[in-house]
Formats: structure tokens, C-alpha cells, sequence
């Protein structure tokens, strides 16, 4: 043997895949660099000679902040985010739970159920859902009704349903039922074998459908263009179309501003959540 | 402490048994009830004190036994009790009971220390008397270190422990035990079983334990219960079990390696094989037709033909030597079956040599055309 049979082999086709991988990632920044380097750009214009302006300014930031309604918009869809969140992961998680551990009547079909529900796209509910709001608004003295962030925000819940609650269920599943059993034994009631024992160690999937509900308000676009209808109920991304469909002009440079703002959030949540996202929390539950 | 009494217990799932049906054919009915019957007609006393042992291969319905006692599963028909009490309608917290399982069921999120006290902080125990109970099991257990650790990070053995740990506290009237030490490593299992008969010993509660480990239960209980498709085969001391099985499956799963059986015919108090005759003892004599003849691995002999005793000529395929002794896994000639020979260390043969094997007549167990012990081999035997 020579000695530079000794050496470590290189594969290269391992440089090539890498290249591939840092062109796709390059690809998926892409959008997001623009976008950042059009909030910079003077001017209102999309379209530029050159992609990283000469001279970069916070003055799309300013006008944001003070001559539009930004912050009522941007309020407004965290309120609905927050809403539909926190509703949507206590139902579910009860709903996900129901369905994994207990026997009923029905169960096998609601599952069912839930899964062509959701093979219909949300939006072809939209007029059930515009009937609706509009019967149940004078009913609730316009919480729950056509212009209402709570009545937009229980049009989330209802569409994450059938999902979150699968999602909750699988995650439930593969759960050891030990454990609960062992908290039965132990003296726990049905709560608080829930309470006590599952519901902590479901940090991971709560994590994911939270993510879920939060994103959701942030990237629709059709439910508040139709049950929106005053600018100071509007969501953000209602409020940031307007500046590109105005009467006169397109300011992508506002738009690309107040996207910019708007993700941070988004942000925040994600990383707070990146945690339980990644951690298996039931480790050394059972053997191993 | 309490005995627990099983009359006529019995388990019976509902299923659906799928029926044929094409796949466009969805107004057909995709199945049909069923019923799968577990348990069947069990009766066992347990008495006060006790360290019973259910043993059976998978499926025979040992853990569906226990778990009935523990109330995790509904008893279809029949009665337990309790001590004096029938609990067929309690919940498992008001059973009095603890049980340790398989998989250790360890919080995953909760210390040891807390995993130890959930039970008593859900009964509302002062929290001096939780303390004190949780500190005594740490220390009988030897975890006392580990208390403030997660599940996640402890082995295999001190998770046991701390599984063991949190039925102690409690100290129930019953144990029960659902094969809890099958997940560790053959030593650590070794050393855990001593562990648990010092415990016994120690706290002295009644306790059904269950295991598909036939050396676990052999060395473990006081008594051992055999299960077989959900019928009881057997219920006796280890040692009866193994000297007078009470039939062919109890025959064949005490004892490792396994009892031999050659197929015989019987006629006119004599058994027939393709390769000997042999008279029939007294007790045997009248049987006629299909008989097995059992014989333990280490009384087939080898070496020189004694008076009385019959030969089984064979052919050596496989040896296991095992440093304090060798097996011996045998061809009979003429076809007539396989057959494995216990010898001692010294004796050495190689692999294709013809073996001239021989049997006494009293170490050989009788078992009927049923498969029901006619008589028990009197070299074994110590109650015939």
C-alpha cells in the first residue's frame, strides 16, 4: 500500500452536491434580500438598474411608521394571530387527545370526516362563512360578526381544526400509554392524567401547531379582503396591498418596508418555539 | 397486605373481522363484530404474602390477567378480589395497588424524586410523610443519589429501580409486575432478580409478577401459574412443575433446553417406537393407541447398554458446548425425530458421529393421546 492510499478520500461529487445546495439556498434568500434591499431603496419604483442601491436609506421605515395606519394594522393581525393561537391550540389539544386515547361513538367517522374537510380549499367556504358572520353580528352585537377581528380570528380556529387536531393525535399516538395508565394507578383522574402528565410532554406538537395558527393571520389574504372592511380593523396584509394599488401610484418600497416590520414578529415567535420545535421531550420515558 | 382471588375470570374483546369487498363496493359493510376470548375461566387464590408468578408465551393472556387485577382492563366475566373486597367495579387508584411495568412508565418531565412522590402528592399525604417515604425507598433501592435526576438521564437499571422505587412508597397491599426486567441486559437482569427476592423478602407483599422467562419465574416465585391460549395449564411450585407436569405444553416449556418427546404407539402395557419397545410402567399400563414419551435432555445417557434400559440410536448434527457442560442436538435414525442430550463437559464427540444413546424406563414421563401426564418419571419425581 502507498502512502497516499492512506489518505482520507475525498468524494468529490460531494463538492457538487454542495454547490447545488448553496445555489438552492442562495435562491430561497434571494426573495428575501430584495425585498430587504427594496425597503432601503429611495423611491418608490420596484424595478432598478441595480439590485443593492448606491445609496440605501431608513426613510421608507419613517413613513411607515408615521403616515400610515401600520401599527393599528399591525396590531390588528397580532390580536388575530394571538386569538386564534391560543384558541386554537386549547381546543385542539383536547380535541387531538380525545381522539387518540378515548373510544366513542362517531370517533372513527369524525376522523374521517376531518380529512375531507379538509381537502376543500378554505376559500370555497367563503360565502357560507360571509353568510354566517353577517347573521351572527347583530346576534352578538357585532363580536361575532362581518368586520369583527374575533369573528376573523374563529374563521382560523375553525379552518385548523381538522388539521391541528390530526396532527395532535398522531403526535398523542405514539405517546406510551404506559404512562398514563401508571398516573391512573397512581391515583390521577382523567384531567389530571391530562394535565399533569400528557399535556407536558407535548411541548413539541403544541409548539408546531402554534407556529401554525400564528403564521396563518400573517399570510391569508382572501378572509380579511372580504370580512374586512375599515381600514382601522384591517390586518397587515390588507393594509400593505393598499400600497400598491393606490389610485396613482405603486410604492413597493413602502410595501417591501412594511414587510420587512411585519415578519419580525413572526420572528420572534419562531425562535421563542424553535426550542420545543426541535426537542424530544420524551426521552427516557420508557427503555432505552 | 391482602391475598387476591380470581374466580372464573374471563376476557373476551370485541373485534371486527374484515369482510371481502371490492373497492368501489363502499355500501358494503367493511366487517363484522368478532370476539377474541383472552382469558379463560381463571381461577387462582393468591394468598397473602405471596410471590406468584404468570408465565406463558406471548399471547397466552398473562399480562391481560394482571392488568384485569389492576383494573386497566374491564373483566368480562367473573370475580377478583382484594382481600376481602370484590374490585371488579373499582378504579384502579381505589384498588390499592401498584404495579410496575415493562417500560418503566417513568414522567419523562418530573425528577426522580417527583416520579417517586406523584402518587402520594395525589392522595394529599403531608409532605413530611412524603418526604420521609421517598427518602426510605431511595434507600432500600440504593437511588438515594439520583433523586433530583430525569428519567432520560439514568441506564437501563437505575430506571428499574426508581420504577420500583415509586410502587414502594406507596406501599400498596399488592404488587404487580409486568415483566420488568425484560428491557435490561442479561447481568444487570441477573443481578435485579436478586434484588427483587431480597425485597420480597423484605416487605413481604403479595405480588403477581409476569414473565415469559421461564428462569425469572423458576427462580422467583413461590409459585408459578403456566398459561397457554388463555386457559391455565398449571399452577405449582417450580419444583413440582418441573418434576410433574401437568401436561405436554407444561412439559415442554419447563426446562431448558426442553423436554424430549418421541412419539409412541401403545399396545398390550408396551409403548411402541420406530426404534424400541419398552414396557409400560404400572400407572400407563392400559393405555392403547397415540402416546408421547418425555424425557428430560439430561437422562438420555450415553455409553454402555445397562439391564432394563432401551437404546436410541442417533446421529450428532450440532454441539453447544458451554464450558460447564455440552449440548448435543441429535438426529434419531430412521427419521424418527431430533432430540438434544445434556452431557457433561468432558465428554466430547464431533459433529456426524453416530451416538448410541439409552434411556431408563423410569425417566421417562407419560403423557396420554391428549397430551394429559399419565406418570411422571420416578427419577424426578418427588410426590408420585
Amino acid at each position: 500500500m502507498t502512502t497516499s492510499d492512506n489518505k482520507p478520500k475525498v468524494d468529490r461529487s460531494l463538492y457538487a452536491w454542495h454547490a447545488v445546495l448553496i445555489c438552492c439556498l442562495c435562491l430561497f434568500l434571494l426573495p428575501a434580500f430584495l425585498v430587504v434591499m427594496a425597503a432601503l431603496r429611495e423611491g418608490g419604483s420596484l424595478v432598478s438598474a441595480e439590485i443593492i442601491p448606491s445609496t440605501m436609506t431608513l426613510k421608507n421605515f419613517s413613513r411607515l411608521l408615521n403616515e400610515t395606519p401600520f401599527w393599528r394594522w399591525m396590531l390588528n393581525t397580532l390580536v388575530v394571530s394571538t386569538i386564534s393561537t391560543v384558541i386554537a391550540v386549547a381546543v385542539t389539544t383536547l380535541a387531538g387527545y380525545a381522539f387518540s386515547r378515548f373510544r366513542f361513538r362517531g370517533r372513527k367517522n369524525g376522523l374521517l370526516f376531518m380529512i375531507l374537510l379538509q381537502m376543500f380549499p378554505a376559500a370555497m367556504s367563503m360565502v357560507a362563512i360571509f353568510r354566517l358572520l353577517q347573521s351572527l353580528g347583530p346576534m352578538t352585537g357585532g363580536l361575532i360578526g362581518l368586520n369583527s377581528l374575533f369573528g376573523l380570528s374563529l374563521v382560523y380556529i375553525g379552518a385548523g381544526i381538522p388539521f391541528n387536531s390530526w396532527i395532535i393525535k398522531g403526535y398523542v399516538d405514539a405517546l406510551p400509554i404506559e404512562l398514563e395508565e401508571s398516573a391512573y394507578l397512581d391515583g390521577a383522574t382523567p384531567w389530571q392524567t391530562f394535565s399533569q402528565v400528557v399535556f407536558p410532554l407535548m411541548g413539541p406538537v403544541l409548539a408546531t401547531v402554534a407556529v401554525f395558527n400564528f403564521i396563518a393571520p400573517y399570510s391569508d389574504f382572501v378572509f380579511p379582503s372580504v370580512l374586512l372592511f375599515s381600514e382601522d380593523q384591517y390586518t397587515l396584509a390588507i393594509g400593505m396591498q393598499g400600497f400598491i394599488t393606490g389610485d396613482f401610484s405603486a410604492n413597493w418600497s413602502l410595501f417591501a418596508a412594511s414587510a420587512v416590520l411585519g415578519s419580525l414578529p413572526i420572528l420572534v415567535v419562531f425562535f421563542s418555539l424553535q426550542r420545543f420545535l426541535v426537542q424530544g421531550l420524551t426521552a427516557g420515558a420508557v427503555k432505552g | 397486605m391482602a391475598g387476591v382471588i380470581l374466580s372464573g375470570v374471563h376476557k373476551i374483546y370485541q373485534g371486527t373481522e374484515p369482510l371481502p369487498r371490492k373497492w368501489w363496493e363502499f355500501w358494503k359493510p367493511s366487517g363484522k363484530p368478532s370476539e377474541v376470548h383472552v382469558v379463560k375461566g381463571a381461577d387462582l387464590e393468591i394468598k397473602d404474602g405471596e410471590f406468584l408468578v404468570l408465565v406463558g408465551p406471548s399471547g397466552c393472556g398473562k399480562s391481560t390477567t394482571l392488568r384485569m387485577v389492576a383494573g386497566l382492563e374491564e373483566v368480562t366475566d367473573g370475580e377478583i378480589r382484594i382481600g376481602e373486597k370484590v374490585v371488579n367495579d373499582v378504579s384502579p387508584k381505589d384498588r390499592d395497588i401498584a404495579m410496575v411495568f415493562q417500560s418503566y412508565a417513568l414522567y419523562p418531565h418530573m425528577t426522580v424524586a417527583e416520579n417517586m412522590s406523584f402518587g402520594l402528592k395525589l392522595r394529599k399525604y403531608p409532605v413530611e410523610d412524603i418526604e420521609a417515604r421517598v427518602k426510605e425507598a431511595a434507600a432500600l433501592l440504593d437511588i438515594g443519589h439520583l433523586l433530583e435526576r430525569r428519567p432520560k438521564e439514568l441506564s437501563g437499571g437505575q430506571r428499574q429501580r426508581v420504577a420500583m422505587g415509586r410502587a414502594i412508597v406507596r406501599r400498596p397491599q399488592v404488587f404487580l409486575m409486568d415483566e420488568p426486567l425484560s428491557n435490561l441486559d442479561a447481568k444487570l437482569r441477573v443481578q435485579m432478580r436478586a434484588e427483587l427476592q431480597r425485597l420480597h423478602h423484605k416487605l413481604g407483599v403479595t405480588t403477581i409478577y409476569v414473565t415469559h422467562d421461564q428462569t425469572e419465574a423458576m427462580t422467583l416465585g413461590d409459585r408459578i401459574v403456566i398459561m397457554h391460549q388463555g386457559h391455565i395449564q398449571q399452577c405449582d411450585s417450580p419444583l413440582m412443575l418441573y418434576e410433574q407436569p401437568a401436561n405436554l405444553f407444561v412439559a415442554g416449556f419447563i426446562g431448558s433446553p426442553g423436554m424430549n418427546f418421541l412419539e409412541a404407539d401403545a399396545k398390550d402395557g408396551l409403548a411402541h417406537h420406530p426404534l424400541f419397545t419398552m414396557e409400560l410402567p404400572v400407572k400407563a399400563r392400559n393405555l392403547t393407541g397415540k402416546i408421547t414419551l418425555g424425557i428430560r435432555p439430561q437422562h438420555l445417557l450415553m455409553g454402555s447398554l445397562e439391564e432394563g434400559e432401551v437404546k436410541l440410536p442417533a446421529t450428532l448434527e450440532v454441539v453447544e458446548p458451554l464450558g460447564s457442560e455440552n449440548f448435543f442436538f441429535c438426529k434419531l435414525d430412521e427419521g424418527a425425530g431430533q432430540v438434544t442430550v445434556r452431557t457433561d463437559a468432558a465428554t466430547k464427540r464431533k459433529v456426524g458421529d453416530a451416538i448410541l444413546l439409552r434411556i431408563r424406563p423410569d425417566h421417562v414421563h407419560i403423557f396420554d393421546s391428549n397430551g394429559e401426564a399419565v406418570c411422571h418419571a420416578k427419577g424426578e419425581a418427588t410426590a408420585e
